[in-house]
């Protein structure tokens, strides 16, 4: 008897940049453990508490994790940030709810200096965008309309 | 990729990329299963189809509204059954149920006359409702009938009422998350922005993805309504026809269903700038994060920590009362599509019991992510499930409950695992302070449930026990509790009353309809 499977394809090939997931995992990977251990446990409580980084498509998950997380490092480095369009106070306010999380659970960040707080959430960054979007596995990222 | 292979599939190769076992140290890059594809060939799914996802989760929920089905008079099966959301105004939407009734002569000679015929007559069977959807179905769509100049003409003869045409037929995407995509658009494309809404406060938001089951949008409706916002719109739970014209006018989208209605918030953000705020409605935690961001997005967060403050002094003790006897019981998450991320985390921290298993019928691998993200390790995510899986992840699992639909749900009971209904409740709201200790309480309900215990006999062949009395749920839930526990005095069961809702339309904001003016207008 013939055997009848059924193919199922994707419309979109994924991932969309190997090469940037790859370099991006490097990166991480070569991070010490100190930092490692920081990043993780701050990329834990996003993924836990918050929806902002699950955008459906990936340019504007870019979108999402540049504008929140941008205002965050400067929140947390104490520099100061006033919301200019309704666009800019939304991701404000998802910007000061993480602030105050990581500044209630993650003691180690007092120790730390402005410029250590803004290099570690550059890695935090860069860690969401590969999780999120660049080694993502989620193959609708790529579809062109909503 | 750690991928599940369950035995009942191994005659259907292409579903192994359908579940994955969160391991130790698995993340959103090496864990996540395929989703919203078309269902296998042989796979018996649980899903519904696209014409279902968009007139009943999405359009039927408008309470002003005739909802009438263009097609068969099967496909309106669901209306009376399953659904429970609810309205004040008297539920018009769930009692009055419309369809074309299609039949074989139509399909050959066209049923655009019998559509007609039918609108006019519903309206005038129906003077107080002067607004209406026309929802069309696999087999109108087959045939070509142009709903969308059928309900033009109407229009034209009739001035005074307004109807909204949706093409989604049954046919129109894997599941019903096809209709829900199609509806949203639709909906922005059509009607918003026909109507210039009266504005009452300084702070307007669009309540959106919500869909007052049991009264959850009610719910909600009266902490923002405490904060001094006015919601100009609620997509759809509990929405009028003409509010939900008018979201353009809102400084700010508030998303609770993201799966079902993120696609008209992601179109009024690029049509009218009006920013998206995901939030989670289920949880002391998520919930009071989220009053709190909508407080500071309007620079009003002191009255959403006013409203936090008292809630959680007034409920946080009940819910504790349950945590304790729910710690460590396993828990399957398989609902339809958002609450197995509304709800993974929250549960775990807040009523101590362990995520085994998160499934979606029609979820995308997006709700995938957030499930998987917000769930624990060992954790099996199953997309679109069969019901034979779905027995085998039962055995394999051993559950305490599983938090369903009704259909799977049923089937779990057969094998002796209680389920709670996780769209329509058993006892909700669930939305809200109070609503997630009515949650809590339906799980210790079921868990502990006596006659549940009592089902585990056969009296055709296992010996009764007649040496000992009737187990009752406290006796169960507290055997093994340490007795300062058990005899706090600081911690209490549910002390809410059986209908929440009812105080809450007593209040009587403006924006809800008079109480007496509904049942007058019966």
């Amino acid at each position: 008897m013939t055997k009848i499977t059924y193919k199922v394809t994707s419309e979109h090939p994924f991932p969309a940049d190997a090469a940037a997931a790859a370099a991006s995992l490097a990166a991480y990977e070569a991070l010490d453990d100190v930092t490692k251990a920081r990043v993780d446990q701050m990329v834990d409580w996003i993924m836990k508490n918050c929806l902002w980084q699950f955008h459906s498509r990936a340019w504007d998950r870019k979108r999402q994790n540049e504008g929140i997380l941008g205002i965050a490092a400067k929140l947390l480095a104490g520099e100061p940030f006033t919301p200019e369009t309704p666009e800019d106070r939304c991701y404000w306010v998802d910007s000061v709810t993480l602030q105050r999380a990581y500044q209630a659970t993650c003691p180690w960040l007092a120790t730390m200096s402005k410029d250590d707080i803004k290099a570690l959430m550059k890695e935090l960054h860069a860690r969401i965008d590969y999780l999120t979007v660049t080694g993502s596995l989620n193959e609708e990222l790529t579809d062109k309309h909503y | 990729m750690p991928y599940h292979e369950f035995d009942c599939s191994k005659c259907l190769p292409e579903r192994k990329k359908h579940a994955v076992t969160k391991g130790t140290g698995d993340n959103l890059a090496t864990a996540l299963p395929l989703g919203y594809l078309n269902t296998i060939p042989g796979s018996i799914s649980e899903r519904g189809c696209a014409y279902c996802g968009a007139k009943h989760v999405i359009g039927t929920p408008m309470k002003d509204v005739i909802h009438m089905s263009h097609g068969p008079v099967g496909c309106t099966y669901d209306t009376w059954q399953t659904k429970r959301y609810i309205s004040d105004n008297n539920n018009f939407q769930l009692k009055y149920t419309f369809a074309t009734d299609v039949r074989e002569k139509h399909i050959v000679f066209g049923a655009e006359g019998l559509l007609k015929q039918n609108i006019i007559e519903a309206f005038k069977a129906c003077p107080d409702i002067k607004r209406m959807t026309i929802y069309q179905t696999c087999a109108t769509a087959l045939i070509g009938d142009d709903i969308n100049a059928v309900a033009a003409e109407v229009m034209e003869e009739m001035p005074d009422v307004d109807i909204f045409t949706c093409n989604s037929p049954g046919f129109g995407g894997p599941s019903q998350s096809g209709g829900h995509h199609k509806i949203n658009i639709a909906w922005i494309n059509d009607k918003v922005g026909n109507v210039e809404p009266e504005i009452t406060s300084d702070y307007v938001i669009n309540y959106v993805g919500e869909y007052n089951i049991q009264g959850d949008q009610e719910v909600m409706l009266d902490y923002f309504t405490r904060m001094g916002i006015q919601v100009l719109s609620t997509f759809t739970g509990n929405g009028t026809y003409d509010g939900l014209r008018a979201m353009h006018r809102a400084h700010l989208n508030v998303l609770e269903c993201a799966r079902s209605a993120e696609y008209i918030c992601n179109e009024l953000r690029v049509r009218y700038g009006i920013p998206r705020l995901d939030i989670d409605g289920f949880g002391f935690e998520p919930l009071s994060q989220s009053l709190r961001k909508i407080g500071m997005f309007f620079g009003i967060e002191d009255r959403a920590e006013k409203i936090i403050a008292e809630e959680t002094a007034r409920w946080k003790p009940e819910l504790d009362w349950y945590k304790e006897r729910l710690k460590g019981k396993k828990v399957c998450l398989w609902p339809g599509g958002s609450k197995l991320w509304h709800w993974a985390h929250a549960i775990e921290e807040e009523m101590g019991v362990k995520v085994v298993s998160v499934y979606t019928k029609f979820g995308h691998q997006g709700d995938m992510e957030k499930g998987i993200a917000r769930c624990g390790e060992d954790a099996l995510a199953i997309d679109d499930p069969n019901e034979l899986e779905g027995l085998e992840a039962l055995e394999k699992l051993q559950p305490d409950i599983i938090f369903t639909g009704k259909r799977p749900g049923e089937v779990a009971k057969k094998v002796r695992v209680p389920y709670l209904n996780a769209h329509a409740y058993h006892n909700g709201p669930y939305k809200g302070f109070e609503g997630w200790v009515r949650f809590a309480r339906d799980i210790y309900n079921g868990i502990y449930s006596p006659m549940h215990q009592l089902s585990g006999l056969d009296i055709s062949k296992d010996e009764i026990p007649t040496d000992r009395g009737f187990v009752t749920q406290r006796m169960l839930s507290d055997a093994k509790l340490p007795e300062e526990i058990a005899k706090s005095e600081s911690l209490r069961r549910y002390t809410g009353k059986d209908d929440i809702i009812a105080d809450l339309r007593k209040k009587n904001p403006p924006y809800f309809t008079p109480i007496v003016k509904a049942e007058a207008a019966e």
